[in-house]
């Protein structure tokens, strides 16, 4: 058999192999995490990148780490490598968003150098959320205005010298957090990653040799940067704008403006975020790393969301922000709830995008926020303090041929789990009202939006806090092709004397008493289409299903519908109109 | 004499025992949609006395068909007022992370038929709303006038108090008596509202289509004159009556595939082995399960439809854990956008099939290339094979892109085949904290025998038992069955200072109904035996371990062995201890088992041929490292106990192929089954 020839079947064995390699040490972390938010939420991202940190492979829980992890490999070579004093062994600890970072203080990262024959040969590097990195709350804060409030900054320092642990930042670690034993249990569980990462590395060199294996990660990024490019080139050349309103952050401030240009030209695509607004004090900032990670997931979408993520497949992208712009935050500003800022980011391109990626590739708009909230009291019956929180389920878009899903986490989330209402009860000793669909005419079209979530918590006890939030609670989700906009995102309290209190987009610990409801409610996701458009059976299927009222029916959608039968009797003169004019 | 048959894809299996223990297996065609005739088909082949049969368990796909055709009845869905959109807001989870477009899986209950009650209990069981009959009226009405065919109540917290489902029931049987009914509490009393929900509605849908197949198939049975006792696979790795299979049809889901695991665990135990990695590959899948311990495992994160991109429905019955992946024998080669080779998951599937077959299959598939390579002979098809066509396939096709011959493209098509099943493996094992090395891989279906030896070797594997059932094993697997039922009730106790005698009355209770189920079918019991299991975690974590726990009662002096079997279960999963955290119980789960007398296997007897009158044939075969090898055929037909051959060398049977490598050694056991030394 010529050499040739079986180096290509090798190769791409090794590629396969490299990528196991990548969800086997994901693997490795959720196994040894004593965290739940790396073992069940999956807050976490882990991979390889080659010896000047670009991306190789990456095993992610959630959408938005995507692109962070070259970006604390890159820094690592800047400042450790590139000065000779990177030894084997050796484990950098980053979590300074503006140095590699990218996302917030909570996200710690390490990185390893991985040596063969005496050389960097690749990178292994892992990013969790760790369960507690200090700062003025728990958890973290919804509403700093400086970064140094939000906890211990790690701004790319060795953790291990050749292989030994610096027990002098293990101490500082453990003297800054709320929970050290949890902490230091993250960062084993980080170390845990990348030894598995280093073993596989080290077995296929030694079973293929070096060159072959570094022929093949050639071979990956090479191949996926050339299919990367023929997906852009099928986007027609132009430059495609959108702009927005950000809602205003918890402070006051704001609103924000916030615009983008994507030039397309060739197998090149240009991202320019220039004339969005400064940088504000509220925790709503991104850095650039970030706006690097968001930029990459809107990217796969509108080319091939399916294929192998690498640095390769990035190759055509080029990102612009202004330094000291909410895109490009700089130091001092907060950062903690960077992803409200970072959808933003993306929602603009994929606003800008939807016409001209193929069809069906985008849908309408979708409601646009993490919804995070956090609720804090004592368990009604056991008496026991408890700390709830986590993302909020909302409406996602429609699309040319399909209504859009209801009640999803938004596209910076992932393999995220809601929290059954069975244990929510059981756990917190509170009491869960309702766990609905808020179903609303909002987002009609041929297709329209799916919808919210409305969820009631009931408070047992006299003590609980319920903070938020909610990014949209100003502006709906848009409407695509003549489809209309969702609605928008916030909480409200139904309080037990019989008071409305709301709605609000955010707040920090806001006081509950005992019978107090809070509901989250969130947004359904925008129409495509005129809604004069939409098949008359579905339009009758809609009021059969409650999700639309008869005279939703007749207003919005131009159609008549039985109440008993909900067989379609007419159309209004205005859809017979449309039909006309558009035949 | 004992019967087994196990409905696939293609063939319909028999295996059966006659009363000294000699094992006889057969095949007949599957034939959809009446897929009982296979199964009278196949036994009628057999010249079987229906009189000397003692008992018949039978594995069927007409479960998890009617699932994924979306063939089962209308079903109407009555839940706790508030709560009627669980079944569509899912678990918000997106495995798909890229993909803007992400379509959720679709309600099998769509919204007009999710009715609500006004009814509610505390997390505790405690009646804070009591159960309003007129809504259920109300609801009985409505699905009457929209035609449903079966119905399923969910209550929250019915896990822990099941009266409001119950009374539910009950009141619907009065008022409509032909309806069939599941409430969530008869099929899983585990917390998580979603899953159960799912599980009770799933078990609904199928239950008109499982009840009609197996009443159909018992009144065949019965016509033939086979009157013993009848039994069902169920997906736990155990049996049940045709009556109680009925009334859960939803344990029925992985009927078939879960035997043969079954089967790799009982005849590790045989040989000695209670460390077995079980690897199945079939036409379209390649499964496999590891075993520790002699024992199958099970889960109830059991999910239909699911993929890495795609959250599918769970289904929360117990079933045994298995990795399945999209590599068999029909998995279509292909050249992927970043110009890599694949194979699968992409099935020419029976029909039309590899391109070997002949029934207008143009894609080349991993059969092609076993047969290209010399590992398969055209001689042991059943059809004619066009070897020109095939060869012309992957030349062609995978070939030419990348300037391959065929038979290096074949040899290449295999080589990536086996790096996916390679994962698989590694999933079940290396990913879970296990070593390989101190694991027998047991191979078979169509596929296993011929990929093992390589699969082996590159996970240090030192030992591969090719069962002498090897391609009709699970129906194999049946024959090794207890009945088998389990009861996991989720009973949320803290062991710190735990409350001894409520725990243990709860096993009063769980083993109380196990013992009367058992009576139902039949079962004595002095027949009965059980094993205690808890769903056991550190405070404060969300998911839990499966432990094998002692069966004996919770008390102050073995606390501790209960506690340390969870630290340890907890390191092997997880790789870390923490000994100074409290441990706490979520579910209790009794495994019961109504005991089937068993014929002992009798060895084979020896067969009048020398080694070298077994051999077939010399052909050339083409090896990964070694290249292109004169190498032996033998037939397996005609292989004695204590025959011994070196690789390179090929095993022949019907319709399997094991493949011996250069310097790996094969023996035949006592009871024919080809035993593989990877390192000699």
């Amino acid at each position: 058999m010529a050499e040739k020839h079986v180096d290509i079947i090798t190769l791409d064995i090794i590629k396969d192999s490299l990528l196991a390699a990548g969800e086997e040490i994901f693997t490795a972390i959720a196994r040894t995490s004593k965290s739940p938010i790396i073992y069940e939420c999956l807050d976490f991202a882990s991979g390889l990148t080659d010896d000047k940190g670009n991306l190789i492979t990456q095993g992610n829980g959630c959408a938005g780490f995507l692109g962070m992890l070259s970006s604390m490999v890159k820094e690592v070579i800047r400042k450790w490598a590139d000065t000779g004093r990177l030894k084997e062994g050796d484990i950098i600890i980053i979590n300074d968003p503006y140095g590699g970072g990218g996302s917030h203080i909570q996200d710690v990262g390490v990185v390893m150098p991985i040596f063969v024959d005496g050389e960097i040969f690749c990178y292994t590097a892992n990013k969790c959320h760790w369960s507690e990195m200090g700062g003025k709350d728990p958890g973290y804060s919804l509403n700093a205005t400086e970064i140094y409030q939000e906890g211990l900054q790690m701004p790319c320092v060795k953790l291990f010298h050749e292989g030994v642990l610096d027990e002098d930042i293990a101490d500082i670690i453990r003297a800054n957090v709320r929970y050290p034993d949890l902490s230091i249990g993250d960062m084993w569980a980080g170390v845990a990653g990348l030894r598995t990462g280093e073993k596989r590395i080290l077995d296929l060199c030694s079973k293929y040799g070096k060159d072959t294996v570094r022929a093949a990660i050639e071979r990956l990024l090479r191949s996926s940067a050339e299919y990367s490019r023929q997906q852009v080139a099928r986007i027609p050349d132009g430059v495609y704008r959108a702009e927005d309103v950000m809602d205003k952050d918890v402070h006051g401030n704001g609103p924000f403006h916030v615009q983008v240009a994507v030039t397309v030209k060739g197998d090149k695509m240009t991202v320019d975020f220039t004339g969005t607004d400064k940088q504000t004090a509220g925790p709503i900032n991104l850095a650039l790393a970030g706006l690097h990670s968001a930029m990459r997931s809107v990217f796969l979408a509108c080319t091939d969301p399916s294929q192998n993520v690498n640095d390769g497949v990035f190759e055509p992208l080029e990102i612009i922000a202004e330094e000291g712009s909410l895109f490009n935050a700089i130091r001092p500003a907060p950062v903690s709830c960077y992803y409200e800022s970072m959808q933003v980011a993306l929602d603009l391109v994929w606003q800008a995008l939807a016409p001209v990626v193929k069809q069906g590739q985008l849908t309408a708009g979708h409601f646009l926020t993490v919804g995070a909230y956090t609720m804090n009291g004592t368990h009604a019956v056991t008496g026991a303090p408890f700390v709830n929180c986590g993302p909020t389920l909302g409406g996602w878009g429609a699309g040319f041929d399909r209504d859009g899903d209801s009640c999803q986490f938004c596209t910076g989330d992932g393999e995220t789990f809601n929290i059954p209402v069975e244990i929510l009860e059981s756990k917190f000793g509170i009491k869960i009202t309702e766990y609905a669909l808020n179903t609303n005419n909002a987002g009609a079209g041929k297709f329209r939006g799916g919808y919210g979530l409305i969820l009631g918590h009931e408070a047992l006890n006299d003590d609980m806090d319920f903070g938020g939030a909610y990014g949209r609670h100003e502006r709906p989700a848009w409407g695509y092709a003549g489809g209309q906009p969702g609605s928008t995102n916030g909480f409200d309290f139904l309080r037990k004397d019989g008071s409305y209190d709301g709605p609000y987009g955010s707040g920090n610990r806001i006081p509950m008493k005992k019978g107090d409801i809070v509901r989250m409610v969130t947004g359904t996701g925008g129409g495509y289409g005129n809604p004069l458009e939409r098949e008359e059976a579905r339009v009758a299927m809609d009021v059969k299903n409650e999700y639309i009222t008869l005279d939703d029916a007749r207003e919005i959608y131009g159609v008549e519908v039985d109440p008993v039968t909900f067989a379609v009797t007419g159309l209004t003169d205005a859809r017979k109109e449309y039909q006309r004019s558009h035949a | 004499m004992r019967i087994a048959t196990d409905i696939g894809g293609t063939f319909t299996d028999i295996v059966y025992i006659d009363d000294d223990g000699a094992i006889h297996v057969n095949k007949s065609h599957t034939t959809p949609p009446n897929f009982e005739q296979g199964v009278v088909d196949v036994i009628e082949k057999c010249a079987i006395d229906p009189a000397a049969v003692k008992d018949l368990t039978h594995g069927t796909t007409v479960v998890i068909n009617a699932l994924t055709e979306r063939k089962g009845a209308k079903t109407g869905l009555i839940t706790t007022k508030g709560f009627r959109d669980i079944l569509e807001i899912g678990r918000g989870n997106r495995p798909d992370l890229f993909n803007f477009n992400f379509k959720k899986p679709e309600p099998f209950v769509p919204r007009y038929l999710r009715l609500e009650v006004r009814e509610r209990l505390d997390y505790l069981g405690r009646e804070t709303e009591p159960l309003n009959e007129d809504d259920v009226r109300a609801c009985v009405e409505k699905f009457k006038a929209e035609g449903v065919e079966a119905i399923a109540v969910v209550y929250l917290h019915a896990y822990v108090n099941p009266d409001h489902e119950a009374r539910t029931k009950d009141l619907i049987r009065q008022l409509w008596p032909e309806v069939m009914v599941t409430a969530s509490h008869e099929v899983s009393k585990e917390w998580r509202e979603y899953e159960r929900e799912y599980t009770a509605v799933l078990n609904s849908y199928v239950m008109p289509t499982a009840k009609a197949y197996v009443d159909k198939l018992y009144h065949h049975l019965e016509a033939m004159g086979i009157t013993a006792p009848k039994y069902i696979m169920q997906s736990n790795g155990g049996t049940t009556t045709f009556e109680k299979a009925k009334e859960t049809p939803i344990n029925m889901v992985e009927s078939g595939p879960v035997a043969g695991i079954f089967g790799a665990a009982m005849l590790g135990k045989m040989l000695g082995e209670d460390k077995v990695i079980a690897f199945d590959i079939g036409g379209t899948t390649a499964k496999c399960s590891l075993v520790d311990g002699g024992e199958v495992k099970t889960t109830t994160e059991y999910k239909i439809e699911k993929t890495d991109r795609w959250p599918g429905y769970p289904i929360k019955v117990p079933v045994v854990d298995i990795v399945e992946i999209g590599n068999g024998g029909g998995s279509i080669a292909w050249i992927d956008n970043t110009q890599s080779l694949r194979v699968g998951p992409q099935s020419a599937g029976a029909l039309p099939g590899p391109v070997a077959y002949g029934k207008g299959g143009t894609h080349p598939t991993t059969t092609d290339a076993n047969l290209v390579v010399g590992r398969l002979s055209k001689k042991n098809f059943d059809m004619d094979v066009d070897m020109d066509k095939v060869r012309a396939a992957i030349q062609e096709q995978i070939g030419q892109p990348f300037g391959l011959t065929a038979e290096e493209a074949a040899l290449g098509i295999i080589r990536v085949a086996n790096s996916n099943m390679l994962n698989a493996l590694k999933l079940v094992s290396v990913r879970k904290g296990y070593d390989p090395r101190d694991f027998a891989l047991v191979a078979f279906g169509g596929g296993g025998p011929m990929h093992a030896a390589a699969l082996a070797r590159e996970l240090n594997i030192r030992k591969v038992i090719i069962p002498n059932a090897a391609s009709v094993f699970s129906a194999w697997g049946m024959l090794m069955t207890d009945l088998r039922s389990d009861d996991i009730q989720t009973f949320f106790a803290p062991l710190t200072d735990p409350d001894y005698a409520a725990i243990n009355a709860e096993w009063r209770k769980l083993e109380a109904k196990a013992l009367r189920d058992n009576g139902e079918k039949g079962v004595q019991p002095e027949n009965v035996y059980f094993m205690h299991y808890l769903d056991m975690r550190y405070q404060g974590q969300d998911h839990t371990v499966k432990v094998r726990v002692p069966d004996e009662d919770l008390s102050p002096e073995n606390l501790g062995q209960f506690i340390e079997a969870f630290h340890k279960e907890h390191f092997q999963n997880y790789s870390f201890r923490l000994d100074d955290s409290p441990v706490e119980i979520v579910n209790m789960h009794l495994a019961s088992f109504g005991r089937i007398e068993k014929t002992p296997i009798k060895e084979v007897p020896p067969q009048p041929y020398t080694l070298e009158q077994c051999v077939k044939e010399v052909r050339p075969v083409i090896f990964e490292e070694a290249g292109t090898l004169e190498t032996k055929i033998y037939d397996r037909t005609k292989l004695s106990p204590g025959m011994e051959i070196l690789g390179p060398a090929i095993i022949e049977e019907v319709s399997a192929s094991s493949v011996i490598y250069p310097r790996m050694k094969a023996a035949i056991d006592p009871y024919g089954d080809i035993i593989i030394e990877t390192e000699v």
